[in-house]
């Protein structure tokens, strides 16, 4: 017992007395831009062997200081996704290591907490099911073709990232279909955070059918103007969607 | 905006009004045709297909279009796919800041990287392109430009006789209401304006707010016939010219 608190306190002398002093968000700064970068990166947006932009206009577009800009390079590159070469024409490159797709998102997935899924879970449900249920009562059938052809396009993408592209665009228009601007704004944010994490399980052929036929009935309720059960469905939607993250979560 | 304070008491003179201010952004979408038309033109007689590079020269233009017109907060021309011999899609377009200041729109257009690289299913896109008409698209979420709820004014930019993409004006539908909303509360009854398909555009009226659907009226016969008409309480008025309908409910 005593031993074990002397090691505590040793630590804390350490660096972890200075984590529990950095201002509160500072880690979580860190984190959302490992994640945002990450997430880029196994999508496909940024590209092997790409340049970074330099260390100060890359932390002034994301908004964070160069400080916890260069702890989040220093993570990213523990996670062998990015590389940094010093010198003239030096910098930080993207680089995709050799290890499979897959592998580096369930290395990904293991830094959220189950807890933290469930609750992206819970603000995605709140999102797309209030998204649905105002569609149902604002929508009119011309509004839905934009829905219908993404909800069709999922069924003929081929690879995990596009198919997590076309799901998370379904939920965008979904919010525009509800003529909310705002719930469009926090959609669109949500999904370059699961965006990445999805890929995990819409590989799965037999689940992508499955969420192409939830898309379908959600279309389905909003046209009949069945507000509640519009709702239902895209929480329902969403929600098997997290609980499948989680599940495979822990099995990691 | 001057039109803020004009004197309008009448459902008419409203509709003339409300006609009048989107006019003046259909003004700055036709220059915007009439430079794109004339730049492409140019183009084929020098016996070559333009490129993003030649789009530059519609800037200046733009840029005024944007500074002179408040209810304009986004400018430009679309190119249809294909049209341009560097890129496989285009949107030469322009937007001013909360700040005044004014900034193109980057956007990613692969559509290997972005699920939003096609944006020629848009009304604003689709609708000039297969009428061949000047079309109001909207109210909708302008996700792909501007993350604000908007109406874009668009019509059609021929090259040789064929379709090469549309001219464009975005109106921020807060910007539209603070246009519209003093006219509006003046006439005698709770008022509101709709689209063809029935969505409030701008709304003194609680029970009908922006973006819901006025349900009922065909409101699409109503703008065919061009005349003012009824609906059980309802007296619909269309705006001359513009897809947009007055409809004034009875106290």
């Amino acid at each position: 017992m005593h031993q074990v608190v002397a090691v505590k306190q040793q630590q804390m002398n350490g660096g972890a007395r200075k984590a529990v002093f950095a201002p509160v968000d500072s880690r979580a700064r860190v984190d959302a831009v490992v994640r945002r970068i990450g997430d880029a990166i196994e999508l496909g947006l940024l590209a092997d062997g790409e340049q970074l932009p330099g260390e100060s206009e890359l932390a002034g577009q994301l908004g964070v200081s160069t400080v916890t800009l260069r702890e989040a390079l220093m993570a990213l590159r523990q996670q062998g996704l990015v590389t940094t070469r010093r010198g003239r024409g030096g910098g930080s490159f993207v680089s995709l290591p050799e290890v499979p797709g897959e592998e580096r998102l369930k290395v990904r997935l293991r830094g959220w907490s189950t807890e933290e899924l469930r609750d992206l879970g819970d603000h995605w449900a709140a999102l797309s099911g209030t998204a649905a249920r105002l569609a149902a009562e604002r929508t009119e059938p011309d509004d839905l073709v934009q829905l219908r052809r993404t909800a069709e396009e999922l069924t003929q993408a081929a690879d995990a990232a596009a198919r997590s592209r076309v799901y998370g665009r379904f939920h965008v228009e979904l919010a525009a279909a509800a003529q909310s601007a705002r719930l469009t704004r926090e959609q669109v944010a949500l999904q370059t955070e699961i965006g990445a994490l999805l890929c995990l399980v819409l590989g799965d052929d037999e689940y992508r059918e499955e969420v192409a036929h939830r898309h379908r009935s959600v279309i389905s309720a909003v046209q009949d103007g069945a507000h509640e059960t519009a709702r239902e469905l895209a929480e329902r939607c969403v929600q098997d969607s997290t609980a499948r993250l989680v599940a495979l979560r822990l099995t990691l | 905006m001057s039109l803020a304070t004009a004197a309008a008491g009448t459902a008419p003179e409203v509709a003339a009004a409300v006609r009048s201010a989107l006019e003046s952004v259909f003004d700055a979408v036709a220059a915007t045709r009439t430079d794109t038309a004339d730049l492409l033109a140019r183009v084929a007689a020098e016996g070559r297909r333009p490129a993003t590079v030649d789009l530059a020269a519609l800037r200046p233009g733009l840029h005024l279009r944007l500074a002179r017109n408040e209810l304009v907060s986004g400018v430009g021309f679309v190119a249809a796919p294909g049209l341009l011999t560097d890129v496989p899609a285009w949107l030469e377009w322009w937007q001013s800041g909360s700040d005044g200041d004014v900034r193109p729109l980057l956007l990613d257009l692969d559509p290997e990287q972005s699920a939003y690289a096609d944006y020629t299913h848009w009304d604003w896109f689709a609708l000039p392109r297969d009428t061949g008409e000047r079309a109001v698209a909207g109210p909708y979420v302008d996700y792909l430009c501007s993350d604000e709820y908007s109406l874009t004014l668009s019509a059609p930019v021929q090259m040789e006789g064929r379709f090469a993409g549309v001219a464009a004006a975005d109106v921020y539908l807060r910007h539209f209401e603070a246009a519209v909303l003093p006219m509006l509360r003046r006439l005698p009854g709770p008022a509101h304006l709709v689209n063809a398909r029935g969505r409030v555009t701008a709304s003194a009226d609680p029970a009908h707010l922006a973006g819901s659907l006025t349900k009922g009226p065909d409101f699409a016969a109503v703008l065919q016939r061009a005349r003012p008409g009824r609906f059980r309480g309802l007296r619909l008025v269309p705006c001359r010219d513009i897809p947009v309908v007055l409809v004034i409910s009875a106290r």
